[in-house]
């Protein structure tokens, strides 16, 4: 099916075929991410902007190589600095749906400071965080989400992890993110959904991904979730950030999915003034420029 | 005619609302001047000073020796009376109640004057200037016409009381006061003035920046680069620029290079511990190929060092910086007018071979203001080098290329999958450990080197080409050696100067003739280490037979540069 661009082209709808992965994909077998893919998948066809129209950016890891497994326009960058770049991005071209991958130790680690501010400014990205609580490529160490007495390579026991994790979505919510959830890789369906509102929500929106990780963080394997999760109920208000934030520190016997909150004011390149049409198309104005230093004359 | 003032007091207390205006004054009745701030990382109090040079001729350094003091306190007169020249005078508040007077000092009732006869405290900055016109024996019709010119915006009463103020102090310093200056300019006539921009450094990299087609700028503030930041930041309605002050630089540079990707022309802007965070996206602007252009305004390290001081100790450090190897081009203007032009071609070489440059000033370049001819903005600069017009399927970001620049889509355009990564990659730019590809993935981000190489200037020979010694300079020291240069030549000393703007790759062809000419050759540079000279040895296998390094954070003086020359046997 034809239909219009945001630039006035004309657009094929994406078939799954276009979306192959262009190398082999690494993760292991039975690892949270293919799920993830498969939503994100069905999410960029759901969505009805073209191909050309998607733009990933993904941090270090294993969530970080998102882009290598599906056919998109993507970026792999650095570890904890893949919403720097993809501000960059949306900035420069603002009809870019930008896609943020990142894994817990990149996003809520070396990312954290990054993740509160592009939440503050409210920037019109998504940010999909890869939860599994435990550090994957590096083969064992505790991550920020994992749970207090974890026990890994680099926590011991008896203590194990020695303080309590972060929570994402709190961060988020404090930070000032206008678009709050989680899902799960296990229930492709919801997640899918997630992922195309997140994407069509304009403004920061946080999706976090419950992973398992079953080789290095086999207690939050495939059945300890199925065990723990659920849907946010009908009569849950999203606009509510108190409430939002209360159901945040929800994590133990019953995990909540769902969209947590969802709320809409002016984002980053609204506040910022940006010139008609894309920014990397505009050009100096020259006599504006000539104006300027001959206001500086003396 | 060559005059130096220093205006020296506290800070907070308007020094450089008097020297804006010495210099104006002057600038408009068409001298040259060249202006320095010296100043200590604190907002109160201390102790600062701003020097200004005035000639008939175009200058550009400070000197040590001052022809007149104005000093707003105690603390200015002891701090500096050392530095004056013979015949140079010390004016100075008679409030201040500095006993132990010489010849050379002149108390005068500036602040009452000011009150009485302006009726405003501010009006103080008329009354000096009419007592420093004085004592030069200059007419007072010099600030009359610039006053009006400086204040007019304010409305006439403001105007009136500037000139009653300084036309009564111009008064009452006549005479006999004003012969404690052995100094008589009564017969300098000047007409308007011709070059009439009187900017900083940063300005007029802000302006190269700006004509360059600068799209996006994200920074975090720090002295020395912070004015150049804001300046554009100030700009950016009016031109359309994005730009945002970040959580950190580490978020700066990472977002600039997000926006360059997607084909927005970026910059950042810092000074060397900022520079430090920003190491690690160095070198992804390296692997993927990202045009960006990095400024320093270099100070004293290493940590916070001296916040508001001067050095050239980021040479190394920039070179080298980021783990791996790959080209970068390195750029140090050595004064404002050709800081606008190397920005600008900065950003059209960051185009055309696909990689970080690094824009190389310190505090003093950043700082120090001089008069240059009005810019005409001529075209913006709009070429964005190799671009793919008609890329392949599947597109090839980093197609190996002869010259190692491959043609640029960026994510948004229409039919075309763009990816990139900081991971080693094929030309895809998707993952790959084959050691084949990474060979020659290596090999194309190397090949531009000589290329770029051919793009660049070679360094400037100011002097005889033939001279017996040969002063190696890079960057903002330029201008005392210059002029110490000059003033050693019209002694009848064989000198010469050679200078580097473009740093990295470096030039060697007029380098290894000068060397061949030349019984010696001497570095000069503002640090402790002769980072520029290690450079040249590094490259050409060449080694300086002296080195003169200033490290204290204090600018160069051309009396200075003569010193160490004599020192180390040039006479």
């Amino acid at each position: 099916m034809d239909y219009q661009t945001a630039r006035g082209g004309w657009c094929t709808m994406i078939e799954r075929e276009d979306l192959e992965p262009p190398q082999e994909i690494q993760w292991c077998p039975g690892c949270g991410n293919f799920g993830i893919l498969r939503a994100l998948k069905q999410a960029v066809m759901e969505l009805s902007n073209s191909k050309h129209e998607f733009f990933l950016v993904s941090g270090i890891g294993q969530s970080g190589k998102t882009p290598h497994f599906i056919n998109l326009n993507g970026f792999h960058t650095l570890h904890g600095r893949a919403i720097p770049v993809a501000t960059g991005a949306h900035v420069a071209n603002t009809d870019l749906k930008v896609i943020v991958h990142g894994g817990d130790g990149d996003l809520l680690g070396e990312g954290l400071g990054h993740l509160m501010h592009a939440a503050r400014r409210n920037v019109n990205i998504t940010c999909l965080l890869h939860n599994n609580g435990v550090y994957g490529l590096t083969k064992g160490q505790y991550s920020p989400t994992s749970p207090h007495g974890f026990v890994s390579k680099t926590s011991p026991p008896p203590t194990g992890v020695p303080m309590d994790p972060v929570n994402p979505l709190g961060v988020a919510l404090i930070g000032g993110a206008t678009f709050v959830a989680r899902g799960f890789a296990g229930d492709i369906k919801q997640l899918t959904e997630l992922i195309v509102d997140a994407v069509k929500h304009p403004g920061f929106a946080l999706v976090e991904l419950m992973q398992p990780c079953v080789v290095f963080n086999p207690k939050w394997g495939w059945d300890f979730f199925r065990e723990r999760v659920y849907k946010l109920e009908d009569d849950y208000d999203n606009k509510s950030k108190t409430a939002a934030l209360e159901k945040s520190f929800e994590f133990g016997d019953r995990i909540p999915t769902g969209v947590f909150y969802k709320q809409e004011k002016t984002h980053f390149v609204q506040e910022l003034q940006l010139p008609e049409g894309r920014l990397r198309d505009h050009t100096n104005d020259r006599e504006e420029i000539q104006n300027i230093i001959d206001e500086m004359l003396v | 005619m060559d005059l130096s003032f220093n205006i020296g007091g506290a800070a907070g207390q308007g020094i450089n609302t008097i020297g804006d205006l010495v210099a104006q004054v002057f600038v408009k009745n068409g001298l040259y001047t060249f202006t320095i701030k010296d100043y200590m990382s604190r907002v109160r109090g201390g102790y600062n000073f701003t020097q200004i040079r005035v000639s008939d001729e175009h200058v550009h350094a400070p000197v040590h020796g001052v022809d007149v003091i104005i000093a707003l306190t105690k603390d200015a007169i002891i701090n500096q009376r050392d530095r004056l020249v013979e015949g140079g005078v010390i004016i100075f508040d008679e409030s201040l109640g500095f006993e132990e007077c010489e010849r050379c000092h002149l108390p005068l009732p500036l602040e009452e004057t000011a009150e009485e006869v302006g009726g405003n405290v501010r009006m103080m900055n008329a009354a000096a200037l009419g007592a420093l016109l004085s004592v030069l024996k200059m007419p007072i019709s010099l600030a009359e016409n610039a006053l009006a010119d400086i204040f007019g915006d304010k409305g006439e009463s403001v105007v009136e009381g500037n000139v009653k103020v300084a036309r009564t102090m111009y008064e009452e310093v006549k005479g006999e006061l004003a012969q404690r200056c052995d100094h008589d300019f009564s017969s300098v006539e000047k007409g308007p003035s011709e070059d009439r921009l009187l900017v900083t450094g940063n300005q007029a990299i802000a302006l190269g920046a700006m004509a360059a087609n600068l799209k996006w700028i994200s920074a975090y503030p720090m002295s020395p680069s912070t004015s150049l930041f804001q300046f554009i930041i100030q700009n950016s309605r009016r031109l359309q620029i994005g730009g945002l002050q970040t959580e950190d630089e580490i978020a700066g540079l990472n977002m600039a290079l997000g926006a360059s990707h997607t084909g927005a022309r970026s910059m950042v802007t810092t000074s060397g511990g900022g520079f430090s965070l920003m190491v690690e996206a160095v070198g992804l602007a390296g692997m993927a190929e990202i045009p960006i252009v990095i400024y320093n305004a270099q100070r004293p390290g290493p940590s916070t060092g001296l916040p508001t001081r001067t050095e050239q100790g980021d040479l190394l450090f920039m070179l080298h910086s980021s783990q791996g190897e790959f080209p970068r081009i390195m750029i140090a203007p050595k004064d404002p007018l050709e800081a606008y032009y190397l920005t600008k071609d900065a950003f059209r070489l960051a185009d055309k071979f696909q990689v970080p440059v690094m824009v190389l000033g310190d505090q003093h370049l950043a700082e120090f203001t001089m008069n240059i001819p009005r810019i005409e903005i001529g075209e913006v600069d709009m070429d964005r080098g190799k671009l793919a017009e008609k890329p392949d399927k599947p597109y090839k970001r980093f197609k190996v290329t002869d010259d190692g620049v491959s043609p640029r889509a960026f994510p948004g355009d229409e039919e075309v999958v763009v990816a990139a990564s900081g991971n080693t990659h094929n030309e895809f730019g998707h993952i790959s450990e084959d050691p084949d590809n990474r060979n020659a993935m290596v090999e194309k981000r190397l090949a531009k080197l000589p290329w770029i190489l051919d793009e660049l200037e070679e360094p400037k020979v100011y002097g005889d080409k033939k001279a017996d010694y040969t002063l190696l300079t890079w960057g903002s020291t330029w201008g005392a050696a210059y002029e110490a240069m000059q003033r050693l030549s019209q002694d009848g000393i064989s000198i010469n100067q050679l200078h580097f703007a473009y740093l990295y790759p470096l030039k060697t062809e007029t380098l290894k003739e000068i060397w061949e000419k030349a019984k010696k050759l001497i570095s000069v540079e503002q640090n402790a280490t002769s980072q520029f000279a290690k450079l040249v040895r590094m490259e050409s296998g060449l080694s300086v037979d002296e080195e003169i390094n200033k490290y204290d954070g204090r600018p160069m003086t051309p009396e200075w540069i003569i010193k160490q020359l004599e020192e180390v046997g040039v006479q």
